[in-house]
């Protein structure tokens, strides 16, 4: 193309873009700098903000209970988003099948995804009901793999278990989606290619359906790491005693002392830490 | 190495039969084209051999071996795919040796290969590669070397030149022959482009409508077709097929009387049966009268009227009637004519076939190969 063309194009993109920018500069980055700026300030009931410098920095890196809320953070992001991709990834190949159904199936896998928050989080609540709970029924008069009957979501430990297993079960569905839709996309050819190439089953999962599905499982795993280190609502209605870093910034926020100034410099870190994570991720891991 | 052996295969889709009840017997080191039209089963019956598609009746043998229930990936053969299927997230090099490594072959084994075939195959400078930054026709190439590299018992290509310009369909197409020439290996080979069928082929299986028409070596199916499809369908352009009368002894069309003593092989009594035939004459076996000597098996169509000549260099086509019907002859360039010109061509009665009417089967065969 000629420099004069491309120019022209350059000048053309940029009027297209320029309402999105204006419009996400008003939603996101006001908020987000208005945070910054709060991160500095004592917030008062009142509304008065008094400039306290790096204070609320320097208590909230002494506060253990955030390191604790870091902790669990760390174990939530590695369970659920591995629990979402493999549970997804192995959906999308079984419905890439060809068998009865299969539409119906397709679609009926969905519904977690669907499903409103507040209705299923009393479902899995009452599946963990330490006595009227099928979990504890199966667990302890069922198969006998207990003798006492656990307090699953009482339990801070193994309530964390409970919010990443529900997290996988509401969100596998839409790894899954993407997943699938790459999938039906890989050209049939490549599999017989590689079969005639000496690989079975597995070795074209290996070096085809892999190497395909590489770009949307990356971009599956980078969607999950972001929606879920700001997950809120999930976990707070199912198991508010897990506390994970947005969790604790809520509780920073609007419980007891409320100090909107600490919540703010907590989420100011968070930001910084999600926005290296996604550099290294884009610019190193896949060398986009 | 190995033969291949199709017993009574067939292959239906629900209850469609596409191929039907087909027998071919490729010999060890031999190269078998299947040619015929669009549709008419051949990537179908390659792909049986493949395994990539279930045989519904019939044996496939690989070797000594019946390989109907053998998945691909352990019938040791390799393939070239109509749309190349080449990796893309490999390089060059990496598609080509891919199968080679899974085969257990040792690093120099594979490296050695590896030279062979990009040498040969003019892609030393393309290895580094992705098939996404590569032409058509070097793409093309690099679906050939991962099945050459490969030490295959059998070799498989599907139509493996239909993406190509003429040119470069014509250069691989020698380089095709010449490394059949030097590995000798056994291959089946699917083609619609007839020329492809007469110089790669050993042997040459003309197939339609799930049914072998006829197999035999280019010069065979050239000279002797077995029915009218066959004729027709190899040879460019195509055999022309004039309706006779045989009447006292003679062939009798659009005035013109040709003894059918002469013809070579034929008799009188052979047609007594017939009171009509197709005679089939190959645009190349007309020469022009005027430069030939007259001989006992020549016969002279004494005044032709040119509708149409075509000239494409060395060859020229001419376009003229034998009564209602259109025929083609192809003469060289010792011939200047035009248009509306009255000539006179001759055809060697020994390459004069005649065809029943009715079966389109060949009746007798005048031509001695
Ligand atoms: N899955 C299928 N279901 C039904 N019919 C099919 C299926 N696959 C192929 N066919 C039919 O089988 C016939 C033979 O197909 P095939 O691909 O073997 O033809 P071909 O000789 O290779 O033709 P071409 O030269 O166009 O490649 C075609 O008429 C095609 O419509
Ligand atoms: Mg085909």
């Amino acid at each position: 193309m000629s420099s004069v063309l491309i120019k022209n194009e350059a000048r053309l993109g940029l009027k297209l873009v320029a309402p999105a920018v204006g419009i996400i500069g008003l939603l996101v980055i006001y908020p987000i700098l208005f945070n910054v700026y709060l991160s500095f300030f004592d917030v008062q009931l009142n509304g008065t903000k008094i400039f306290v410098g790096f204070d609320n920095y320097s208590e909230l890196l002494g506060n253990p209970r955030y390191y604790n809320s870091i902790g669990i953070s760390v174990v939530y992001l590695l369970g659920t988003v591995t629990g979402t991709t493999v549970l997804g990834l192995a959906a999308a190949i079984l419905m890439n099948q060809e068998f009865h159904f299969r539409n119906l199936a397709r679609g009926l896998i969905l519904l977690p995804y669907f499903a409103p928050v507040i209705s299923v989080v009393f479902g899995w609540q009452f599946i963990f009901d330490p006595v009227n709970g099928i979990y504890n029924h199966v667990m302890v008069d069922v198969l006998h793999l207990s003798d006492t009957r656990e307090n699953m979501i009482g339990d801070p430990d193994s309530a964390l278990f409970v919010v990443i297993l529900f997290d996988i079960w509401k969100h596998f569905p839409i790894a899954y989606l993407l997943l699938l839709a790459k999938l039906q996309s890989v050209p049939k050819d490549l599999y017989e290619a590689a079969a005639i190439d000496g690989q079975n089953a597995w070795g074209r999962f290996w070096h085809v359906t892999l190497p395909e599905l590489k770009f949307v499982i990356a971009t599956v795993v980078l969607l999950r790491i972001i929606w879920n280190l700001n997950r809120f609502e999930d976990v707070f209605l199912l198991a508010p005693n897990v506390e994970t870093l947005p969790i604790f910034t809520y509780y920073q926020a609007f419980s007891g002392v409320v100090d909107q100034g600490g919540a703010a410099a907590i989420s100011v870190i968070q930001l910084l830490v999600l926005v290296g994570l996604i550099w290294l991720y884009v610019r190193k891991v896949l060398k986009w | 190495m190995s033969s291949v052996i199709l017993r009574n295969v067939c292959k239906s889709y629900g209850n469609l039969p596409i191929v039907k009840s087909l027998n071919l017997e490729v010999k060890d080191g031999e190269f078998v084209v299947l040619v015929g039209p669009s549709g008419c089963g051949k990537s179908t019956t390659l792909r049986m051999v493949a395994g990539l598609e279930d045989i519904t009746q019939g044996d496939v043998h690989i070797g000594d071996q019946v390989v109907n229930d053998l998945p691909p990936h352990k019938r040791n053969i390799a393939m070239v795919f109509q749309n190349y299927a080449l990796y893309p997230h490999m390089s060059v090099r990496e598609n080509i040796v891919f199968g080679l490594k899974k085969s257990g072959a040792d690093a120099t084994t594979i490296a050695s290969k590896l030279a062979d075939v990009s040498e040969m195959l003019k892609l030393n400078e393309y290895l580094d590669r992705k098939p996404a930054d590569l032409s058509g026709g070097q793409r093309q190439r690099v679906a050939m070397g991962r099945a050459l590299a490969r030490d295959a018992d059998v070799y498989l290509f599907d139509e493996p030149l239909s993406n190509l310009d003429a040119k470069l369909r014509h250069h691989m197409r020698t380089e095709i022959a010449r490394i059949q020439h030097q590995y000798n290996m056994t291959a089946i080979y699917v083609t619609h482009d007839q020329v492809e069928a007469m110089t790669l082929g050993d042997r040459v299986v003309v197939m339609r409508d799930g049914i072998v028409e006829q197999v035999g070596t280019p010069m065979e199916i050239y000279l002797q077709p077995s029915s009218t499809f066959v004729a027709t369908f190899i040879g460019s352009p195509a055999m022309n097929l004039i309706e006779a009368q045989v009447e006292d002894g003679e062939l009798v069309f659009s005035g013109y009387r040709i003894p059918i003593s002469k013809i070579a092989n034929t008799s009188e009594a052979d047609l007594q049966v017939y009171r009509k035939v197709l005679v089939g004459i190959r645009p190349d076996f007309f020469e022009d009268s005027q430069l030939t000597s007259p001989s006992d098996h020549l016969f002279e169509f004494g005044s032709v009227k040119v509708d149409l000549v075509e000239n494409l260099g060395f060859d020229k086509e001419i376009t003229f009637k034998f009564g209602q019907e259109e025929a083609k002859a192809r003469l060289d360039l010792r011939s200047h004519i035009v248009r509306e010109q009255v000539i006179s061509l001759s055809v060697d009665l020994n390459r004069v076939l005649l065809f029943d009417t009715s079966s389109q089967g060949m009746l007798l065969n005048a031509g001695s190969l």
